[in-house]
């Protein structure tokens, strides 16, 4: 009777031990390959798509080259221009009140000794409400002859305000609503941050005579600069990609006067189905949000000195 | 036994009967997409005749009209669309006819023919791909009409005694009637966009207006900036300025309609499919008192239509079965009888016999004879690929001159330009025309 071993083919033994030596390379490989799936392979259909015209003919697709058509255009269209400006208008103004107004919260909050998980149950109401019934409510709310807004003014003899029918109060207005919508957001962020902030330094800074102000000044701020700087640039992020709101309570008007970025492209991609040029228009603006945060993350690094 | 056999014969027979009847009138189920509005209730109650009177069975889609596109885009450029019938406004079918995506009604039964009562939406519903036009003329049969939505002029029957019929009427009513914040005289769309767009047209037709020279014979000379449209789109903002809410540049539809229906606005420009509410105690403050007419024109001219119009269509891209199933739907929706049912349940027929028939003089229905003077002679604008792009130049730059950012000249001749440039680019035969920087 012969002995029979079981050896391992010579090419499995490689295979084996070249998983063994790259192992982390291959326990991120499906990661990596979904990633290219749904991330590469979309952002290289977009890039492709602007550089092209595309129409539909006998229910085909058919895809025309139109790189310099869509470059002139974009050139010439002022309206993203001006697109450009109320969105950045609208970040800059939303995210620094709501990151003032947050951290005013959360410092408050923080201060609490009993209710604190009511107000923070409390403050993640607006969160939780569809940006469809906020814009339905806030439009409601704003509106010159109903609006619960201008009700209360009357109270005190003044007048009823065209909030969002006025190019003047419009952008503004919708600033308002943001920071309705989003303070909550931050407010929970950075109270996250103040309550895993050593007791220990609190203390010794305490026992060291320190008031408020320079805890604040001295300690807190600078120990909450990274949930600072996380909140900043997630809020910045999603405020650029502002869509939702603006459609409902302005589409952009009056005038051009709340025109943004992404309702832009939605006008030019979906309503005047401009498949091409709509794309173009998503390219430039996911270049000009990485150049924000590429400037964003510049400046920090120069501010605090990290790296 | 001569009873069993009389008995087994009889059920043979009825088996038969049955069978041969069910194939003779049942369909395959078929799925509507339709938007949700104010006529809703009237066409749900005819699918649901509709099933009962021939078993055959119908699934609705009802959904919000901002999602509505992108559903029938989705469904008609893939392999095989879940809707058999799909609702298209006017402003979207020449994307769609244009494609190819939709089967000719014909197609289904060569021997389908809509009968002359039928309104076709300005031609709307056909189409000639060689002309690449929207027009009955060498066009095939692509669509029917759930509602032509044309424009009417609402007016409060207590406060205004004669029907107003000319500009000079809608001021004077207005004088006497404009009282802010309490009553405003006459409330019009301002809204950027479709909405300001669709409002002008009637006015700027009964001026004398147009966009274009003649594009239906492919001329698309930019006559937008004529002295024909500076006038209308004087009286456009002088209606607006004077009789209007403080913020006309933001009134879209439903301000509009709150403003009607809360007793606020003496008369307004709106679609007819608005008047289901105005007699409905729940939503209405103004029951009975409020009364229509043709949109005003100028003294000595005539009234203008436009539509805002829906068409519904079979896609290219399911099987016969189902494409015949819509077609027994739509030969039903069509009748009379069903059309004087949809009335009956807050539809808005189509069919001209029913809205000059017995109906029409009960006061419930008071809207239905001016309503039929408004789209027998209703038109269409914007019927070209790059309508969508006009319309939100129109739209964006009257919205300017409303809101004081331009003046009415500046606001034309910014649009003209700006048109000619879009029509240029997609190789139209184009050109300024000689009213251009009208002053």
């Amino acid at each position: 009777m012969k002995n029979f071993t079981v050896k391992k083919l010579p090419s499995l033994e490689r295979l084996w031990e070249f998983i063994d030596s790259h192992f982390i390379f291959v326990a991120i490989l499906p990661a990596v390959i979904i990633f290219l799936l749904f991330t590469i392979y979309p952002a290289i259909e977009l890039v492709l798509m602007s550089g092209s015209s595309i129409t539909f003919e006998n229910a085909e697709l058919i895809r025309e080259p139109a790189l310099e058509k869509n470059i002139v255009k974009f050139l010439d269209d002022w309206i993203f221009r001006k697109a450009l400006v109320n969105t950045l208008i609208f970040v800059l103004l939303s995210t620094s009140i709501e990151m003032l107004f947050g951290f005013g919260l959360a410092l408050a909050v923080n201060e609490l000794v009993r209710g604190r998980g009511i107000v923070r149950t409390t403050m993640l109401l607006p969160i939780l409400i569809p940006p469809v019934a906020i814009g339905s409510i806030w439009r409601l709310m704003y509106n010159s002859e109903f609006g619960v807004i201008n009700a209360f003014l009357e109270l005190f003899g003044i007048p009823a305000q065209q909030f969002l029918g006025s190019t003047s109060t419009a952008l503004l207005s919708v600033v308002v609503v943001d920071i309705w919508h989003w303070t909550p957001l931050v407010f929970l962020i950075l109270l996250a941050g103040l309550e895993a902030l050593p007791e220990e330094v609190m203390e010794a800074s305490s026992i060291d005579g320190a008031t408020y102000n320079q805890k604040l000044r001295f300690i807190i701020i600078p120990l909450m600069w990274p949930a600072l700087i996380v909140a900043f640039m997630f809020r910045s992020i999603v405020a650029f990609k502002v869509f939702d709101q603006i459609f409902l309570l302005t589409s952009g008007g009056p005038g051009t006067s709340t025109e943004v970025i992404s309702l832009y492209v939605y006008k030019v991609f979906f309503q005047q189905n401009q498949l091409g040029y709509g794309a173009l228009l998503a390219l430039i603006t996911i270049g000009i949000i990485c150049s924000y945060l590429a400037v964003f993350a510049i400046a920090q690094r120069k501010f605090t000195g990290a790296k | 036994m001569k009873k069993l056999n009389k008995f087994l014969k009889g059920m043979a027979v009825s088996a038969i009967a049955l069978t041969s009847v069910n194939s003779a009138f049942a369909a395959d189920p078929i799925t509507i997409l339709i938007n949700n509005s104010p006529w809703y209730g009237g066409f749900e109650a005819l699918v649901e005749k509709y099933e009962a009177e021939t078993g055959n069975k119908v699934n609705i889609d009802r959904t919000p009209y901002s999602g509505v596109l992108e559903k029938v885009r989705n469904s008609v450029r893939g392999d095989t669309s879940p809707y058999d019938l799909v609702n298209l406004d006017n402003g979207w079918i020449i994307e769609f006819y244009s494609g190819g995506f939709l089967t000719p009604l014909t197609n289904i039964d060569p021997d389908f023919k809509l009968s002359d009562e039928i309104i076709d939406n300005g031609e709307a519903i056909y189409w000639n791909s060689e002309k690449q036009w929207p027009t009955k003329e060498g066009g095939k049969l692509m669509a029917f009409s759930p509602n032509g939505n044309a424009h009417m002029w609402y007016y409060r029957s207590d406060l205004i005694d004669t029907p107003p019929a000319t500009y000079k009427d809608i001021l004077k009513n207005c004088a006497a009637n404009h009282n802010p914040p309490n009553t405003y005289g006459a409330v019009l769309r301002g809204e950027r966009g479709n909405p300001i767009r669709f409002s002008f047209m009637p006015h700027m037709l009964t001026h004398g207006g147009s966009i274009l020279k003649d594009p239906k014979n492919g001329d698309f000379t930019i006559t937008f900036n004529s002295p024909e449209n500076l006038k209308a789109l004087n009286m456009f903002l002088k209606i607006h300025n004077e009789c209007s809410a403080d913020n006309p540049g933001a009134i879209g539809q439903g301000e509009m309609i709150q403003l009607v229906l809360s007793g606020k606005a003496a008369q307004a420009g709106i679609v007819i499919a608005a008047q289901a509410q105005m007699d409905n105690p729940e939503k209405s403050a103004v029951v009975g008192k409020i009364n229509y007419a043709q949109m005003p024109y100028l003294e000595g001219g005539s009234p203008h239509g436009v539509f805002g119009s829906w068409q519904m269509a079979v896609p290219n891209n399911i099987s016969d079965g189902r494409k015949t199933a819509a077609l027994e739907f739509i030969k039903y929706f069509i009748s009379e009888k069903a059309q004087t049912l949809y009335a009956e349940a807050g539809g808005i027929p189509i069919h001209t016999g029913v809205l000059r028939g017995p109906l029409a003089t009960q006061e419930k229905f008071r809207w239905m004879k001016p309503y039929a003077a408004v789209a027998e002679n209703a038109t269409q604008v914007l019927m070209y690929k790059e309508g969508a792009e006009v319309e939100q130049i129109i739209g964006l730059r009257l919205n300017q001159a409303l809101i004081g950012e331009l003046t009415a000249s500046e606001a034309l001749n910014v649009a003209a330009k700006e048109i000619y440039n879009v029509l240029a680019a997609a190789g139209r035969d184009t050109k300024l025309g000689n009213s251009l920087m009208i002053k």
